[in-house]
């Protein structure tokens, strides 16, 4: 009978497979994949609340504004309105890798009444903010769809990181204007891309148009303007230009200028991106 | 916090495969077998992690998750290839590791249990506590298991440190 140190010996010669760590590496892999679900799922559940499934919803009060400036100004006898935008709701998922995150904003009015537009406005930016990120949602599988269909597999598919992401800029905010823009993408393709601007003119309790602000003269004055501008770079526009519509969308930049947004491939090649100018009053 | 005991478990298991591998092969005595017993181990052992309490138990916890593996892959086969322990054990031999007649292939004769003490107390070194923490057993019930175990194999008691 040999002794146990040899049996030990012989143990610790058992030869290790290369495949050991590959087979280990995999099964962690696949946990972790498991378990990031999970956390998201986890972490609706701490918070309370109800939402479609795998969906997590955390109500915020992020003050995404100076917040020492609208806290003082929220409780001082204020002259003149002031606004301020909060994040309503954000939500982040994951679901047959497909990255979604939600930033929802929301319009508050500290001290004066804007007639119920605070209200209708938010709903409107709420709807729309939910409508593109499912809209999204349905272009992403669909793509999913034909991409498995034409002989992509699952791993090339999850390779993709496909991300859809809706949310919100504060352009300008002044004791006149507040000017938001409400964006949407998906990272896989630009063609979709859609940026909503939002501008309340904070004095008169309503949305601004360019006729608001330009006087009723105001396409004319923009369109003069634009071309102006567009002279100093015309190589890159295409010569058709046919001048702004009553719903061409802007922004109110901090000097409270009306900015002219035309989105990609509108007035110039897509490689040129979104192109604005800024109209002085 | 269960973030960070998650994280110490991968490390583990990426840091200690080699001997996961080498307590299943005892058990199984091939390879294909005991990659899969140490895959289900991991497996097991990553979906319910949040079962254990705190860092110190993840070394027996685990080697509970991978002996009881290795026992239900050896049953499995035993139901398939009849009850022929003998038939099963050297069917599955392996080159370069092969099994002679010694204290080796007889620890692989004993019951379950003091298998299991004897393999975790030589091969892993484990302490008797910890090996009662994996057996579910108690300290003496390990202890009395052991001394009769080493009995059986004719090992001096004198001759290995206990």
């Amino acid at each position: 009978m040999k002794s146990m140190e040899e049996a030990k010996r012989k143990y610790d010669e058992i030869p290790i497979p290369s495949e050991l760590s590959k087979r280990v590496g995999k099964e962690i892999e696949k946990a972790n994949m498991k378990r990031k679900k999970i956390l998201v799922f986890r972490r609706r559940v701490q918070k309370g609340t109800a939402a479609a499934a795998a969906v997590v919803v955390l109500f915020t009060a992020a003050l995404n504004t100076n917040t020492a400036f609208a806290e003082t100004a929220g409780q001082l006898p204020v002259i003149g309105p002031v606004a301020r935008v909060l994040t309503f709701r954000s939500y982040q998922t994951e679901e047959e890798d497909l990255k979604i995150s939600v930033e929802i904003p929301t319009i508050e009015m500290i001290s004066e009444d804007m007639n119920g537009l605070e209200q209708s406005v938010n709903e409107e930016i709420l709807a729309l903010c939910e409508q593109y990120a499912q809209a999204a949602k349905t272009r992403a599988e669909e793509y999913r769809q034909a991409f498995l269909d034409t002989g992509g597999t699952e791993e090339e598919w999850a390779a993709h990181n496909i991300e859809i992401k809706v949310w919100y800029e504060v352009k300008s905010q002044t004791d006149e204007y507040l000017s938001l823009a409400i964006m949407g993408t998906e990272n896989w393709s630009s063609a979709y891309s859609e940026t909503k601007y939002y501008n309340f003119d904070l004095k008169e309790g309503k949305l601004v148009t360019l006729q608001d602000i330009l006087g009723d003269e105001y396409q004319q004055i923009a369109n003069e303007s634009i071309q102006n501008q567009m002279k100093e770079n015309s190589e890159i526009y295409w010569d058709d230009f046919e001048g702004i519509q009553e719903d061409t969308p802007f922004y109110l930049n901090e000097s409270g200028n009306p900015v002219i947004v035309f989105e990609k491939y509108e007035i110039a090649p897509g490689s040129e991106g979104q192109q604005e100018f800024e109209i002085k009053r | 916090m269960k973030r960070d005991l998650y994280d110490r478990i991968v490390a583990y298991i990426v840091e200690n495969q080699n001997k996961f591998y080498r307590l299943a092969f005892s058990y199984v005595q091939n390879q294909e077998d005991a990659l899969d017993a140490v895959q289900n181990s991991v497996c097991k052992a990553l979906e319910h992690y949040s079962q254990i309490r705190n860092e110190e138990v993840i070394k027996t916890w685990f080697y509970r998750i991978l002996v009881n593996e290795s026992l239900k892959i050896l049953k499995e086969r035993k139901k398939i290839s009849g009850n022929e322990e003998e038939m099963a054990s050297l069917s599955y031999e392996e080159k370069g590791f092969e099994i002679q007649d010694d204290l080796h292939s007889h620890i692989n004769r004993l019951d379950e249990d003091t298998q299991k003490i004897i393999k975790l107390r030589f091969f892993e070194e484990l302490s008797l506590k910890e090996i009662a923490q994996i057996t579910e057993l108690n300290l003496n019930t390990v202890k009395a298991k052991l001394y009769r175990g080493l009995k059986l194999l004719k090992v001096e008691i004198q001759e290995v440190e206990i």
